[in-house]
């Protein structure tokens, strides 16, 4: 099944159904969130088909039970899986089950991309390399960066706002620029000093721009060298970080390996936990 | 779950470093000197023999790291920098029993900090050969076992009789097996025994001797063995069943061991120098070179500072294959690089020759990662 698509994703502000199917009788609403560190993704598939009922995204604030709340209060489902960095709380104020993203993602990646076996994803705290199984789906291994941020979103966040930039210029201009220079830091704080000492040195923001993707790189790849088997020709690349079309360009051509990028990489971890929502539903039955 | 009886009715519930700090206090008041050592190649039986008793300086707090990181560098293993802090803080309450230190060369940290306390306290460094087969190790270690022998009767003035050594290899031998014994309970499906219960247990042992001590581990195999007949479990049905292995653990760094139990894992076995690693395997009892006996079972334990370490696969296999835990957990601490690098082969050996699931964890004594760890070992025990 190709992954859902032709669905707008929108604010919890907007909490508007943005999409029904027409489905005849009843089915069963298989609901699942993921609370990031930087934002929250919510989808409502139906057990069915697993077509896509509902979808939204926002951002996590610091009221996370009250966000969680309001999804309580404006949404209805069978079952409900929470993965996420908050699936405790979010167990806790929606009910259900919890999972680790990472069986999230790998249930989703699976579930649209069986031919895949290898997957990265780039979130905003977080970064996950996974290997899984292609014939069963089972995953095989996962490595995860450090326990800080570096090597993370969190860290373009960074660096975009030390550079003054939005995070589309920042993406904009390292496309424009040339791989000349280094920063050899991904701790946010030190290559925080490396961008301001290349500023004074008058290199262009677009060549910063682009070592600072490099930088990040550098990390995603040899994550990715820990899970890889030699053979592979295609990875998956899942999160908000799978959005940036440059570093997407740039790891492919790092790793020689085919980049798919899926419509919705942001949503792969409600995707799996709802599907893994299913296999509830199914030993209820 | 039925409740379960407790193996040590005494004021020190979930305190095994207050019981074995007391069993110490106990032991000074009657004169026995104290020697404390920092890692399972210290040979007990020595201080034993001379009616000594030792105490375990290696310590697991987070709270004196910020004093020890006035002097040391922060990217240094936590469980130096934690016992050294302890030393300058002079809050370490095992330190300031002590009347000699033994240290080991098991770790270049280490055996530069000794350098930094030998002024606090008369101090002995026991060089340990880490090529465990070359030729000559064996009789150099022997070598350092005199040496710390005789470091001990000097500083005390007395002799170490051989009939003393051989009567405390005697006494270690049996007090091992029964610690052995109580682990071995860890084999139970559902467990009879929690990882809490190991860690007292091994915490008791480490500094205490004779009879009464025979007879209370005794008195927990009895407990046990009734648990296990009883259908007393410690554990849920199908729990899932988790070995742990790799660097000392204790204090702050239970922290990984509590996520396993918030996730409702089982903890089955603790193959490190503060589980069963200490108490496994015997000395040669009555060989008529006790110092030597001594040395040669000392040298077999499999620390990771050995090259090669082939023990360490030995006793994994053994553990994997009696506790048949569903998944393996490598706890590194931070900057313990002998222990992080083993971990690459650590890892093949148990996923390809074991087919057990692998997690390595490494981490300090701080709470910083505990969001991270949760997510690490969640995923890895989903996946079992």
């Amino acid at each position: 099944m190709p992954a859902p698509s032709g669905i707008v994703a929108v604010t919890l502000d907007q909490l508007i159904i943005v999409a029904h199917f027409d489905v005849s009788g009843v089915f069963i609403k298989l609901a699942g969130i993921d609370i990031g560190s930087r934002s929250i993704e919510f989808v409502l598939l139906d057990s069915e088909g697993y077509e896509v009922v509902e979808r939204f995204q926002t951002e996590t604030s610091i009221d996370l039970s009250s966000q969680l709340s309001l999804i309580k209060e404006r949404y209805s489902w069978d079952h409900l899986i929470s993965t996420g960095y908050g699936r405790q709380l979010s167990q806790k104020v929606l009910g259900g089950e919890v999972i680790t993203e990472i069986k999230a993602y790998a249930t989703s990646a699976h579930h649209f991309h069986p031919e895949i076996e290898t997957v990265i994803d780039l979130g905003g705290q977080d970064t996950k390399a996974l290997l899984i199984n292609q014939k069963n789906g089972q995953l095989l291994k996962f490595e995860m960066n450090d326990k800080c941020s570096a090597g993370t979103g969190k860290f373009f966040e960074m660096m975009a706002g030390s550079l003054g930039l939005s995070l589309n210029e920042l993406v904009a201009a390292a496309l424009q620029g040339n791989n000349s220079i280094e920063i050899n830091s991904t701790c946010t704080v030190f290559a925080e000093s490396e961008v301001i000492s290349l500023l004074t040195a008058g290199i262009s923001l677009e060549d910063i721009a682009r070592a600072i993707h490099e930088a990040l790189l550098k990390k995603l790849v040899a994550l990715l060298s820990k899970v890889t088997r030699p053979d592979a020709t295609a990875i998956l690349f899942v999160g908000g970080g799978a959005k940036n079309n440059a570093l997407v360009q740039f790891l492919s051509a790092a790793i020689s390996k085919q980049v798919l990028v899926p419509e919705y990489p942001d949503f792969y971890g409600a995707y799996g936990a709802a599907l893994t929502a299913n296999i509830l539903h199914q030993e209820n039955l | 779950m039925n409740p379960l009886s407790t193996l040590f009715n005494d004021e020190y519930q979930d305190a095994p470093l207050k019981r074995a700090l007391a069993q110490v206090i106990k032991m000074r008041d009657t004169g026995a000197k104290v020697v404390g050592a920092y890692c399972s190649y210290a040979p007990v039986e020595v201080i034993w023999a001379m009616g000594g008793v030792p105490a375990i300086l290696c310590a697991f707090s987070n709270t004196p790291i910020a004093k020890a990181e006035e002097t040391l560098p922060t990217n240094l293993c936590p469980l130096i920098k934690s016992s050294f802090g302890f030393i300058e803080l002079k809050t370490c309450p095992f330190f300031e029993l002590t009347d000699a230190v033994v240290g080991e060369t098991t770790c270049d940290g280490k055996k530069k900090m000794f350098e930094l306390i030998e002024k606090h306290r008369p101090l002995y460094v026991m060089d340990l050969p880490q090529c465990p087969a070359n030729e000559g190790a064996g009789a150099y270690w022997t070598q350092s076992v005199h040496g710390f022998k005789k470091f001990l009767e000097e500083k005390f003035a007395t002799t170490i009789s051989d009939a003393a050594l051989e009567e405390s290899i005697r006494d270690c031998n049996r007090k091992n097996r029964l610690v052995e014994e109580i682990y071995a309970f860890g084999a139970c499906s559902p467990s009879v025994i929690t990882w809490q219960e190991m860690y007292d247990v091994s915490t008791f042992a480490m500094v205490s001797n004779g009879e009464e001590t025979i007879a209370k581990l005794q008195e927990i195999v009895a407990m046990l063995a009734e648990r296990k007949a009883k259908g007393v479990y410690s554990s849920k049905e199908n729990a899932k069943r988790v070995l742990i292995t790799g660097c000392p653990i204790g204090g702050d760094v239970l922290k990984v061991l509590k996520l396993v139990d918030e996730e409702g894992a089982v903890i089955v076995g603790m193959d490190s120098c503060t589980g069963l690693k200490p108490y496994a395997g015997e000395i040669e009892e009555g060989s008529g070179d006790p110092v030597k006996a001594i040395a040669t079972r000392y040298l077999q334990i499999p620390c990771a500072c050995m090259t090669p370490n082939t023990g360490r696969y030995e006793v994994l296999k053994k553990q994997v294959e009696s506790l048949k835990p569903d998944l393996v957990i490598d706890l590194v601490l931070q900057a313990c690089h002998t222990y992080n690098v083993e971990a690459v082969k650590v890892e093949s050996y148990v996923r390809d020759e074991l087919a057990t699931n692998y997690l390595k964890v490494v981490t300090d004594f701080s709470q910083q990662d505990l969001g991270q760890l949760k997510t690490r070992i969640a995923a890895a025990l989903e996946m079992c």
